[in-house]
């Protein structure tokens, strides 16, 4: 896969502060790439500089080979973005607020209607289509600022915390529908979320820190380099769990050891088989990965 | 051009479809209704007859079409500058809901989406204007009519350029707002103040001496002359056909503001078209000017 995303060496300062400090990756094209970070660790200034939205201080950034210094206009046509909040026309109905939009990229008449068309299906708003935006459910409105966001064939989906406040039924729904995008037009998805369960599904993730990389890798690098796994062992005696030499916890039907690596895990097992009769070997999670790079919690709540 | 009508087709639809901005855009003319129906009309009335010489008997259709003239230019007046600010509050709303950086986001740049705005205000301020010049005309037609194709046509003229010149102030204005709190305060002192600032609801010579020569400076106040002159020329023309002098109908205009005194110079309608123009370009320029900084920020 080549890249589609490249950005070296990337600041941008307001004032004293450094909202994003010598900041480089690359995104591959089709992958899922999950950008995680409290609050103010650069992830909002990251993304409005690979909009055009926010000029950078220094550095490059370069989309689809083009760069963003000399091809601002070329470069909006490659993304398409779906914000945290809605930003449709309320009071405008869903035909006319997408044919406005799709207007911007020159995209009119039969054109738009044969992608309405295509859009309506994919994402299932035909019921909705003449409804104002303001009379639509979460779940319908989230669905519609995808369509926006895909109404110009980008070749790169920004998903800037897409999730935040939906109920969980609209957020497996909105998974459901990036799924099905990634699998049918072979969009990038550049994912930027406070939920750590989103993140695990992701192809590459990157923690950032005060605007710097504070880890990265894909999830299963990650936990393995910055979790430990969990062994869960089931119909046994604290006496018997004691006697590994392990710190434990009880759970509600049995002990959760923490052992540092897999390997470990599996040398336990080996050398206590009485034990292991009823038992689970689970990696640590995406929590504990940022936990552990940043030293922060994020408080997003539940996964999806 | 297709981004460019797309979006000022989008902003005006928006105006017409959200009715708080729609409504709250009338205001003023609804008040400056209300305060003639109720007592604004009579005030006038009984101010025209009493300035009359005890000799003069005037026929009540020349009454009302006088007063009916009052009435009409200074709802026009208010109209073209206070819908087009409201109308205008849309760049502002677009801020606070997200949607102006959706548009930014498409390859449109900011100089068409600036245009946009000042484009589809324009439009729908002449819209509401020219339907409430048509209906001001009807209500004269039925009050006393003394005007001429000409006149009419001035009066289209008039609600252009105020129309072009309350969207470019608002425009100004408005670019630099970004809150809902600072776009409503604005849209209270303008519908609030407005009318009394270009003479609307009082005629200027009204107010003391002092007040009189700031408000002169103010190019809005010639605006609302070029509608009292265009809408009370018949007027004149019939006092002066039934043996009124000319002392006393210059009078009368002196007291309603259709001559506008600057420094003491009488200015002319010519010199409050090239007043009216000439603010209309420096404002647009100025419009221009901020946009352009703003996009090299």
């Amino acid at each position: 896969m080549s890249d589609i995303i490249r950005i070296e060496h990337l600041c941008k300062s307001f004032g004293a502060v450094k909202a994003v400090q010598n900041l480089s990756f690359r995104v591959k094209e089709g992958e899922l790439f999950a950008f995680l970070g409290v609050n103010g660790a650069g992830k909002s200034t990251t993304i409005n500089i690979l909009c055009g939205q926010l000029q950078k201080d220094s550095g490059t950034v370069e989309i689809d080979g083009m760069d963003l210094d000399h091809d601002t206009v070329r470069i909006k046509r490659e993304l398409g973005v779906v914000f945290q909040n809605s930003v449709l026309d309320g009071a405008l109905t869903v035909r006319d607020n997408l044919q406005s939009r799709a207007a911007l990229y020159g995209i009119v008449g039969v054109v738009f209607k044969k992608r309405l068309e295509r859009l309506s299906n994919l994402l299932d708003f035909e019921d909705v289509i003449n409804r104002p935006v303001s009379k639509l459910s979460g779940g319908q409105r989230r669905r519609i600022d995808i369509a926006r966001a895909l109404i110009h064939h980008p070749r790169i989906l920004v998903l800037d915390e897409p999730t935040t406040g939906l109920d969980p039924q609209s957020r497996r729904l909105l998974w459901d529908v990036v799924t099905k995008l990634r699998e049918r037009e072979g969009l990038t998805v550049f994912l930027t979320t406070h939920y750590m369960e989103e993140a695990t599904d992701a192809d590459y993730v990157i923690i950032l820190d005060n605007g710097s990389i504070a880890g990265e890798g894909t999830p299963l690098s990650l936990k393995n380099t910055y979790a430990g796994d969990y062994v869960t062992l089931y119909g046994i005696d604290e006496k018997s769990v004691g006697a590994l030499g392990l710190p434990y916890v009880p759970i509600r039907d049995g002990w959760r050891i923490e052992v540092a690596t897999t390997s470990e895990a599996t040398k336990l097992i080996l050398e206590h088989p009485a034990l292991f009769e009823d038992y689970e070997i689970t990696k640590g999670k995406m929590d504990d990965v940022f936990l552990a790079v940043t030293g922060k919690k994020l408080n997003g709540g539940e996964g999806k | 051009m297709t981004g460019f009508f797309s979006l000022t087709k989008r902003n005006c639809k928006l105006f017409f479809r959200d009715k708080g901005m729609f409504f709250t855009s009338l205001i003023t003319p609804a008040i400056l209704l209300v305060l003639y129906v109720t007592f604004l009309a009579k005030v006038y009335k009984e101010s025209f007859t009493s300035a009359l010489p005890a000799a003069f008997a005037l026929d009540d259709s020349l009454i009302n079409g006088t007063v009916g003239g009052q009435l009409v230019s200074s709802l026009l007046a208010v109209c073209c500058v206070t819908v087009s600010f409201c109308s205008n509050l849309l760049m502002v709303q677009d801020k606070v809901s997200g949607a102006r950086r959706d548009l930014t986001m498409s390859p449109v740049s900011k100089s068409t989406l600036a245009l946009s705005y000042f484009t589809a205000s324009a439009l729908s301020t002449m819209l509401i204007c020219f339907v409430a010049l048509g209906v001001c005309l009807v209500y004269l037609a039925i009050v006393g009519w003394y005007m001429t194709v000409k006149d009419v046509l001035l009066l289209c003229v008039d609600v252009f350029i105020l129309v072009l010149f309350g969207t470019a102030l608002s425009s100004i204005v408005n670019c630099n707002l970004s809150t809902n709190g600072q776009a409503s305060a604005v849209g209270t002192i303008v519908s609030a103040g407005y009318g009394f600032v270009c003479g609307a609801y009082m005629p200027i010579s009204n107010f003391g001496d002092g007040l009189q020569k700031v408000l002169s400076f103010l190019p809005g106040t010639y605006g609302t002359a070029l509608f009292r002159n265009h809408a009370l020329r018949g007027v004149y023309a019939e006092m002066l056909s039934i043996g009124f002098p000319v002392e006393i109908v210059e009078g009368i205009k002196d007291s309603i503001d259709c001559n506008l005194y600057f420094l003491g110079e009488k200015v002319g309608i010519g010199s409050m078209y090239a007043v009216m123009i000439l603010s209309l370009v420096v404002l647009v320029g100025g419009y221009v000017l901020l946009n352009t900084i703003k996009r090299n920020d």
